[in-house]
């Protein structure tokens, strides 16, 4: 066992478990002054408290999800070796409270640019590489409609037809997808994945989505790395950097170039991106 | 309009004094300083906010006279909003303008209500939670005590005024976080990219390029993102970009 990959381990579950402890009392919190309106709702003319103590009920049970993540990921660390390559990641406890293997977040900038993005899997990040790479599919969408997205089969084919032809030729038979809602605002999507198609997206995709949004943005306690788990892509952005400075063009078309060349030859971003930095790739 | 009526309006006013979703505070204030009189039969109404400090507190009244006299009680630190605001418990408490103790109690307020032609007061507290945040002082010129029904109507309104309040802060705090966490992620993609540029311009390594940018940008005291957004929109200090 790799003793730094224990001790970060300890620390790891410590943390979560913390998270969970706190985003508890929270629902507690909620849940009392959801009674308090209860109990005034029922006096004459107070009907209003009813609705108010309604949205508080349904914090308490957003915050108890939260919990259930934490504590998930808390077990999940625990039992980690200490190994570099098994390193748990938070979405992995994501997927699995939406019961599907593959689970993706991006944190989407106001014109959804993916600023960042976490994966439960390898089938998840190429999928989250699609839509970065051609600014299309389901996260875009759920996040521009502010509304859920799940689309399965051939139909996706035909709603994405950039994308769409190369999920599926990764496996994948549907896809459903939720904007990240802070109030008016929308900080991202969450997308799940499945190789079987599916008439109806996950039950609990838009409750999960919540506590998720709470865990990177909203708790006191926020963590929009999610236990390190999230990438922003430095690489592509350092290569960008370089392509930009070795050819005169702006840094935003030296990220189409190199998006375009990742299209073209089917791989990531990542990889044409590698090539540039380690200098195995001289112009674009 | 039937009593009802009044109210369900005056529920519509309050929670379209921050439609926009702004935490904007003298909207939905002096919507319920302004609607309270007609709508619960009394001759003034009052309303001071200070969920934070009270020397900071906010005031509006239902007229000009009322509103000045509850700026001042502010400054004394008394009459019935200060003191409904500190108790910070909220029984409805009435009080008799009139009487000996109410003039030892406020010497500054209660001539000054008395002068105005207000007998009788009454302190609601705009409740968050279990914390009053602000007070709905209710004038009243008649010689008997408000009604019970005033009473609980008032209440209503101020509950109601005070979750409208609270949902507003909650959403000026949600877009903040929204910027603000953006921003650090743009920040970082700027950083990275000012990285590349830096490390192809001066053929260095990337982590000597990104010494680079910081020694700049602590040397001249600015932030390491508007430094890094100048890198790559070629606006920097040609010391910084040039070799």
């Amino acid at each position: 066992m790799d003793p730094q990959g224990r001790r970060e381990n300890l620390g790891l579950t410590a943390m979560a478990r913390q998270r969970a402890a706190l985003a508890r009392e929270r629902a507690d919190r909620a849940d009392a002054v959801a009674e308090r309106h209860e109990l005034l709702a029922a006096r004459p003319g107070q009907e209003f408290h009813a609705q108010i103590a309604k949205t508080h009920r349904r914090t308490a049970e957003c915050h108890r999800a939260s919990a259930r993540l934490q504590d998930d990921f808390a077990a999940r660390a625990a039992a980690w070796s200490g190994e570099r390559g098994t390193r748990p990641r938070f979405m992995t406890v994501v997927a699995e409270a939406c019961g599907t293997p593959s689970a993706a977040i991006a944190l989407l900038d106001a014109e959804r640019n993916q600023l960042a993005v976490a994966a439960s899997d390898r089938l998840a990040r190429t999928a989250q590489d699609l839509e970065f790479v051609l600014g299309e599919g389901p996260g875009q969408d759920a996040a521009a409609g502010h509304r859920p997205v799940h689309l399965s089969g051939p139909r996706i084919e035909a709603r994405w037809p950039w994308c769409g032809p190369s999920l599926l030729s990764l496996g994948i038979a549907s896809v459903a997808a939720v904007p990240l809602r802070a109030q008016n605002s929308c900080i991202g999507a969450l997308t799940v994945f499945d190789t079987r198609p599916t008439d109806t997206g996950p039950v609990h995709l838009a409750e999960v989505a919540e506590a998720l949004t709470h865990i990177v943005l909203l708790d006191p306690d926020a963590d929009p790395d999610l236990y390190g788990g999230t990438d922003m892509r430095a690489t592509v952005h350092q290569a960008a950097g370089m392509v930009s400075a070795r050819t005169g063009c702006s840094v935003s078309d030296a990220l189409a170039l190199i998006k375009a060349r990742a299209f073209t030859e089917e791989v990531s971003s990542e990889t044409v991106a590698g090539e540039i930095v380690h200098g195995d790739r001289k112009l674009i | 309009m039937t009593p009802e009526q009044r109210l369900a309006d005056a529920f519509v006013a309050l929670a379209g004094s921050t439609a926009d979703g702004s935490s904007d505070v003298p909207g939905p204030l002096s919507v319920l300083a302004t609607r309270a009189p007609a709508l619960l039969s009394v001759h003034a109404a009052t309303v001071v906010f200070a969920p934070g400090k009270y020397d900071a507190a906010r005031a509006a009244g239902s007229n000009p006279l009322v509103s000045r006299l509850e700026h001042e009680a502010i400054g004394w630190r008394e009459g019935p909003g200060h003191d409904c605001h500190r108790a910070d418990a909220g029984p409805w408490a009435q009080t008799a303008l009139t009487s000996r103790p109410t003039r030892q109690r406020w010497p500054r307020y209660t001539p000054r209500a008395l002068t105005l032609g207000y007998t009788h007061v009454v302190a609601l507290p705009l409740r968050e939670h279990t914390v009053t945040k602000g007070v709905l002082t209710l004038l009243s010129g008649a010689q008997h005590a408000f009604p019970p029904s005033t009473l609980v109507l008032g209440r209503s309104l101020a509950d109601f005024t005070a979750v409208i309040m609270e949902r507003a802060r909650e959403a000026d705090r949600s877009r903040t976080l929204t910027a603000q966490l953006e921003q650090a992620l743009a920040s970082r993609v700027v950083i990275e990219q000012a990285k590349g540029v830096l490390a192809t311009r001066w053929a260095v390594p990337l982590d000597e390029a990104f010494d680079l940018l910081r020694k700049h940008a602590r040397s001249r005291q600015r932030p390491l993102r508007d430094v890094a957004r100048e890198v790559i929109e070629g606006r920097a200090d040609p010391d910084l970009t040039d070799r």
